[in-house]
């Protein structure tokens, strides 16, 4: 909202302030000079213009983030995070379990048949999965033995996952973590109400990777119930324990993380500071000047708030 | 507005009048201690837990004791006095000792000492009259001789070139002839090329009293270099022989560190070597008959022999002036003495190596507590030692990490003292011993009066010491917000009127208790306690306490209890001090030095050697100057003072005496077998193989319950623990509940320091629960009354997703054949036949409809805003045409 209304002060500004300088060029008629304060029809017809060019503004700002932005800033932590795990997985450090710190990198998964190259990284709340598909922590990491899980987005921040439900029986995912790589054959996509696949013999490993699809003309933009991809291998790698035994509440399918709201609010916070600071320059400096100055602070504040915002939102969208 | 001005004003007012009246003085004490009025009173041994471990291994005995001169005459009379001194000597415990444990020797009756030196031990005590001599000897009865006793120097047993007047051991009436030559000692005494210092010309006398080591070889001790390794000059362990002091009334007590050959190789003690403790008092030299009838035509040596002292019973003799020779415990090998000695026959326990050494098995590890390790010093050769048990060993480290590595499957079983977090598989504890920690002290009175033995402190004093609030010296006044605060807890006038008549000047050491660094049940217990008291928390909150002192900023709002205690300050004093200014110190936390194991703060405490680090040393005769930084001197006996925290069991086999802490307001508690039980009965089970928990709230409103009272538990896994490994945890439990908690020094037994668990009385619920958990590990399979077992997510990813707002999961424990491949992926599992299906469940719906709506709402949103906008726009000349 503090967005839109830093943008709709701006608009209104040349013509409230008199003593502002004339931006006559932005101006797409020489405005009138009634001497007279406007009537009350013309003053509320500004007023709704503004809310509605405020409204637009902060829903599109939002959907095109989500939908394009971001898939740069993913991809971006997508290159660092190869990095890192490559050179870890050369130095042999790469962790292997059962505890590893959430946001680390712990395996990299390809699916040759979609395309599809991600890093892993460690944990499933709604914001480490910004960066990319998240192991579930209460699971053995991918290729171990036992039944792993991964979650990934459908449609927002790059949708790792977006393709998922494409696979066919028989694809092939090849995992690679810090104690070798294993390939896992697909036995099916799994929606609810099929039955749970039978559990995994002793000494196999078992892939689940989960995301969202939706249904319709929307459907891909609209990922609103959650699809699990199966995927078996033979012989699993050993599997420490120790693992956590559960995993809290917003690491779930679906699930928010409400913990991020303190920073939302820090967040919307500056933006109201970043409005009230473009207004007071505007009376002192040009318009050019003010918005070559305010338009990336602008942009980057927008920006991060959307990440906090969506740490709020599901994670698997 | 001005009401609501004047309604914070109010409420301002309000805060500041309960501030100001929780900050006033404190209600009185309930009981003040009473000022000492003696000069020197000897203190008693410290009080115990499970003293009834050793209470039928005392030793007593009584003698008459009588000093007597042979006149002109030949008639012998009594001398100086006429009836014999009775004195009895009592011994605390005598049997199954460990290196450095500490006995409560204890006399009455014995002449009284005179000119009583500052530091008794070793040759600091040589210059008293009339003390007695405690020494630890090889060997029992008969065949104790002087030349098997232990002294940490040579001028405690040997007198080399002494003048003629000095040499009154050669008029000893009771001495063989040939120890009264001028030169007398060793048979094959030494050469003059070996001993140079021996002065064999002129009218110089000399007595050696060598001596003999385990494996035969004889020191001569006729000077420093002809002593054993042990005896060198900043040895390892400080002299424990001690000429202590008797008081006015006769009475008089001790508290005698024994060495095993581990500490002390030359005196060779252990469990195989028969060694003893002698008791020498000194009542002086006999002597034989006089050269003359009137006194004062003796000869200037039986003059000396016959003198009785120049001091006055109960003086001091602070700055090691001489003493009458004759009355000194130089002389505590001439017969004169000796013959009046009280050997207490002393066993030593099996070296802490035994199972090492006698059993080949791999040991079964325990790992976790030090609470325990007295306790499992004495168990482990029970099981070592028997084939029918396995090899039990206790590997100390802090909880938590036995704690992981009971729960990873690396360890058999953690030992541990409160509760922590599961892993997959279910974890039972079983009560093992009950024991705790305390606030160990060592502190002297002023003036020579002996230790102060009735600490008492409250949890505002300790929080001082453990946020480091108090300065140390002046390096640390210029710290940042409490450069007023005294500069140790001796200065601070809160502990000032809790512990009156100490000495009020500060030390370094009294600016931290010595405590551990590492994650610890013991630091959370400790300041769960310090959080349950509101002017201790306020105190660490930021308030000032009632005379002005504040807490350190690095502390401020520390969140309690903590697990461990970090080490936040980092002030940097700045100095003229060349070797600070070459090292600039982070001066505080090189106060506190904190440590890794609790027996490194009982040895520190028993060697009254302070862990502060501050030491820091130039030598200027290198170009650069070099610095030497580390670990200041030990105190000097009679300027002691430290604190520590320790181990029960550290403490009772040490002797180290441990502080009463406060519950109540105004109610101190120490340790003690009562103090324990009443811990024991606040305690509650949450749950069945659960903890008992001690909640700090109810030992607060207990007049009786010890805040340090801790229960070690053994802690197992109830599921997936192999079969043999449960089966020695099952055993070891159920052993140690039952043959180890009889009280006693030997093997098995338990030692003191702990409350034994028993079938009836208080301890019944533990014993209980103990056996109940036993049977569980032994089992190895999760009975079905527990409603809380959740499917492991590793069955499948998508049963074990909530779905966000917390569905029930079906669990799929449905397989009919064999239900444990399901549980988890164990390799000792039996895989189950993939081809039979098995009828799963389906696979349950979760979905979000904000995740579906919510991009498709952004887009119609904005859309719509765009439409309205430029409607908007385009209708405004129209709107502005019409008026």
């Amino acid at each position: 909202m503090d967005r839109a209304s830093a943008t709709g002060a701006e608009q209104q500004q040349p013509r409230r302030l008199t003593r502002a300088k004339p931006p006559a060029r932005r101006r797409p008629r020489p405005a009138p000079a009634p001497a007279g304060p406007p009537g009350s029809a013309e003053s509320t017809a500004a007023v709704l213009s503004s809310a509605f060019t405020m409204i637009a503004i902060v829903c599109l700002w939002v959907a095109v983030q989500l939908l394009f932005l971001s898939s740069i800033s993913q991809s971006r932590a997508q290159d660092l995070l190869y990095d890192q795990f490559r050179h870890e997985l050369g130095a042999a450090t790469a962790p292997v379990g059962p505890i590893v710190p959430a946001g680390d990198p712990v395996a990299v998964l390809e699916v040759p048949s979609l395309g599809l190259e991600q890093v892993v990284i460690e944990g499933t709340a709604s914001g480490d999965l910004l960066v990319g598909p998240g192991h579930r922590r209460d699971t053995p990491l991918p290729g171990q033995v036992g039944t792993s899980v991964v979650y990934g987005r459908a449609a927002t921040y790059g949708a790792p996952f977006g393709d998922l439900t494409k696979l066919r029986a028989g694809d092939r995912i090849e995992v690679t973590v810090g104690q070798g790589r294993t390939v896992f054959e697909v036995s099916g996509v799994r929606r609810a109400g099929d039955p749970l696949p039978q559990p995994p013999a002793a000494g196999a490993a078992r892939l689940t990777l989960v995301t969202a699809e939706g249904s319709g003309r929307l459907g891909a933009l609209a990922p609103q119930s959650v699809v699990y991809v199966d995927a078996d291998a033979k012989k699993g790698l050993p599997a420490p324990s120790g693992r956590p035994p559960a995993v809290p509440r917003s690491e779930q399918s679906m699930a928010r993380d409400s913990t991020a709201l303190p920073l939302l609010a820090l967040c919307l916070a500056l933006l109201l500071a970043l409005t009230l600071g473009v207004v007071a320059a505007r009376q002192r400096w040009s318009t050019a000047l003010v918005w070559v100055v305010a338009t990336p602070v602008v942009i980057a504040l927008s920006w991060a708030s959307t990440d906090v915002v969506m740490r709020l939102l599901p994670n698997l969208i | 507005m001005r009401r609501r001005q004047r309604a914070v004003l109010a409420g301002l007012a309000l805060v500041t009048v309960a501030m100001a009246a929780s900050a006033g003085p404190s209600s009185a004490l309930t009981h003040q201690p009473d000022a000492h009025s003696a000069p020197y009173r000897s203190a008693p041994g410290p009080q115990t837990v499970g003293r009834a471990a050793v209470s039928d291994e005392g030793w007593k005995q009584t003698k008459s004791v009588q000093r007597s001169v042979v006149d002109n005459d030949g008639s012998t009379r009594g001398y100086p006095f006429t009836d014999p001194f009775k004195v009895t000597v009592d011994a605390d415990h005598t049997k199954n000792l460990r290196g450095r444990e500490r006995i409560a020797i204890s006399w009455k009756g014995a002449q009284p000492s005179a000119g009583r030196a500052s530091d008794p031990y070793g040759v600091g005590g040589l210059n008293q009259e009339y003390p007695v001599v405690i020494m630890q000897c090889r060997g029992a009865g008969a065949s104790v001789t002087p030349e098997t006793c232990w002294t940490s120097s040579f001028s405690q047993r040997s007198q080399v070139s002494r003048s003629a007047s000095d040499a009154t051991w050669t008029h000893d009436r009771y001495a063989d002839p040939a120890d009264k030559e001028k030169v007398s000692g060793p048979a094959d005494f030494p050469t003059p090329a070996q001993c140079p210092s021996i002065l064999r010309d002129g009218d110089f006398y000399t007595h050696l009293t060598p001596f003999v080591s385990k494996k035969g070889k004889v020191y001569s001790a006729c000077d420093k270099d002809h002593m054993p390794p042990e005896a060198a000059a900043e040895a390892a362990f400080p002299a424990a022989e001690i000429a202590s002091y008797t008081d006015t009334d006769g009475n008089g007590s001790a508290q005698f560190e024994v060495r095993s050959d581990v500490e002390n190789e030359s005196l060779g003690c252990n469990d195989t070597t028969a060694c003893s403790i002698v008791v020498v008092p000194i009542t002086g030299v006999s002597c034989d008959q006089a050269s003359a009838a009137n006194p004062t035509n003796l000869t200037p040596v039986e003059k000396s022999c016959r003198k009785t002292g120049q001091w006055a019973p109960g003086s001091s003799n602070f700055v090691n002036l001489a003493v009458d020779q004759a009355v000194s415990p130089a002389l505590w090998w001439s017969e004169s003495n000796w013959r009046n000695r009280f050997v207490i026959p002393i066993t030593f326990g099996l070296p802490p190596d035994t199972c090492d050494i006698l059993d080949p098995r791999a040991p079964t590890g325990f790992y976790g507590s030090e609470l325990l390790s007295q306790a499992a010093l004495q168990w482990s050769p029970a099981y070592c030692l028997n084939k029918k048990r396995f090899k039990f060993q206790l590997n100390q480290m802090p909880d938590e990490a036995g704690w992981n590595l009971m729960r990873n499957g690396e360890g058999a079983a953690a030992e541990v003292s409160s509760e922590h977090p599961a892993g997959t598989d279910p974890v039972g504890y079983a009560p093992t011993a009950v024991t705790g920690f305390g606030i160990s002290y060592l502190i002297d009175r002023p003036d020579n009066a002996g230790e102060y033995t009735r600490l008492r402190l409250n949890a505002r004093l300790v929080a001082k010491l453990l946020t480091q609030s108090y300065l140390g010296s002046g390096l640390g006044k210029d710290h940042p917000g409490i450069g007023s605060n005294p500069w140790g807890i001796m200065a601070d006038p809160e502990f000032v009127r809790l512990n009156p008549g100490l000495s009020q000047n500060a030390s370094e050491a009294g600016a931290s208790l010595l405590s551990l660094s590492n994650s610890s049940d013991i630091i959370e217990q400790l300041t769960s306690w310090i959080a349950q008291d509101a002017e201790a928390t306020a105190f660490i909150r930021g308030k000032a306490d009632p005379w002005g002192m504040k807490v350190n900023p690095s502390y401020r709002n520390i969140t309690l209890p903590t697990a461990e205690w970090p080490l936040l300050d980092t002030f940097v004093p700045q100095t003229s001090i060349e070797c600070w200014d070459a090292n600039p110190p982070n001066y505080f936390s090189l106060l506190a030095a904190p440590v890794t194991t609790l027996s490194k703060i009982a040895t520190a405490l028993l060697d009254s050697w302070p862990n502060t680090q501050t030491r820091c040393d130039t030598d200027v005769s290198t170009s650069p100057h070099t610095y030497k930084v580390g670990r200041v001197d030990r105190q000097s006996y009679g300027a002691r003072f430290m604190l520590g925290i320790v181990s029960l069991g550290d403490a009772a086999r040490y002797g180290l005496r441990t502080s009463a802490l406060e519950t109540r307001k105004g109610t101190y508690v120490a340790p003690t077998d009562r103090s324990l039980s009443a811990a024991l009965r606040l305690s509650k089970q949450q749950q069945k193989y659960g903890p008992f928990v001690l909640d700090q709230a109810d030992v607060r409103r207990s007049r009786t319950a010890y805040p340090g009272a801790m229960v070690v538990y053994t802690a197992a896994r109830l599921q997936n623990l192999p079969k043999k490994d449960a089966a020695k945890v099952a055993k070891f439990i159920r052993v140690s509940t039952s043959e180890g908690q009889r009280p006693g020094s030997g093997n098995g037994e338990l030692p003191q320091g702990f409350l034994p668990i028993r079938r009836s009385g208080v301890t019944a619920r533990y014993y209980a629960s103990a056996q109940t958990v036993a049977d569980a590990v032994e089992a190895q399979r999760k009975p079905a009354a527990e409603p809380t077992a959740k499917p492991s997510p590793s069955v499948d990813g998508s049963g074990g997703d909530g779905s966000g707002v917390g569905a029930p999961v079906t669990p799929p424990d449905a397989a009919p054949g064999d239900p444990a491949p399901s549980v988890a992926p164990s390799p000792s599992v039996s895989p189950s036949a993939p081809t039979a299906a098995t009828p799963m469940p389906a696979t349950q719906s979760v979905g979000s409809d904000l995740a579906g709506g919510l991009l498709p709402a952004l887009i119609l949103l904005g859309a719509i805003g765009c439409a309205s906008t430029a409607l908007l726009r385009a209708g405004a000349p129209f709107l502005r045409g019409r008026r």
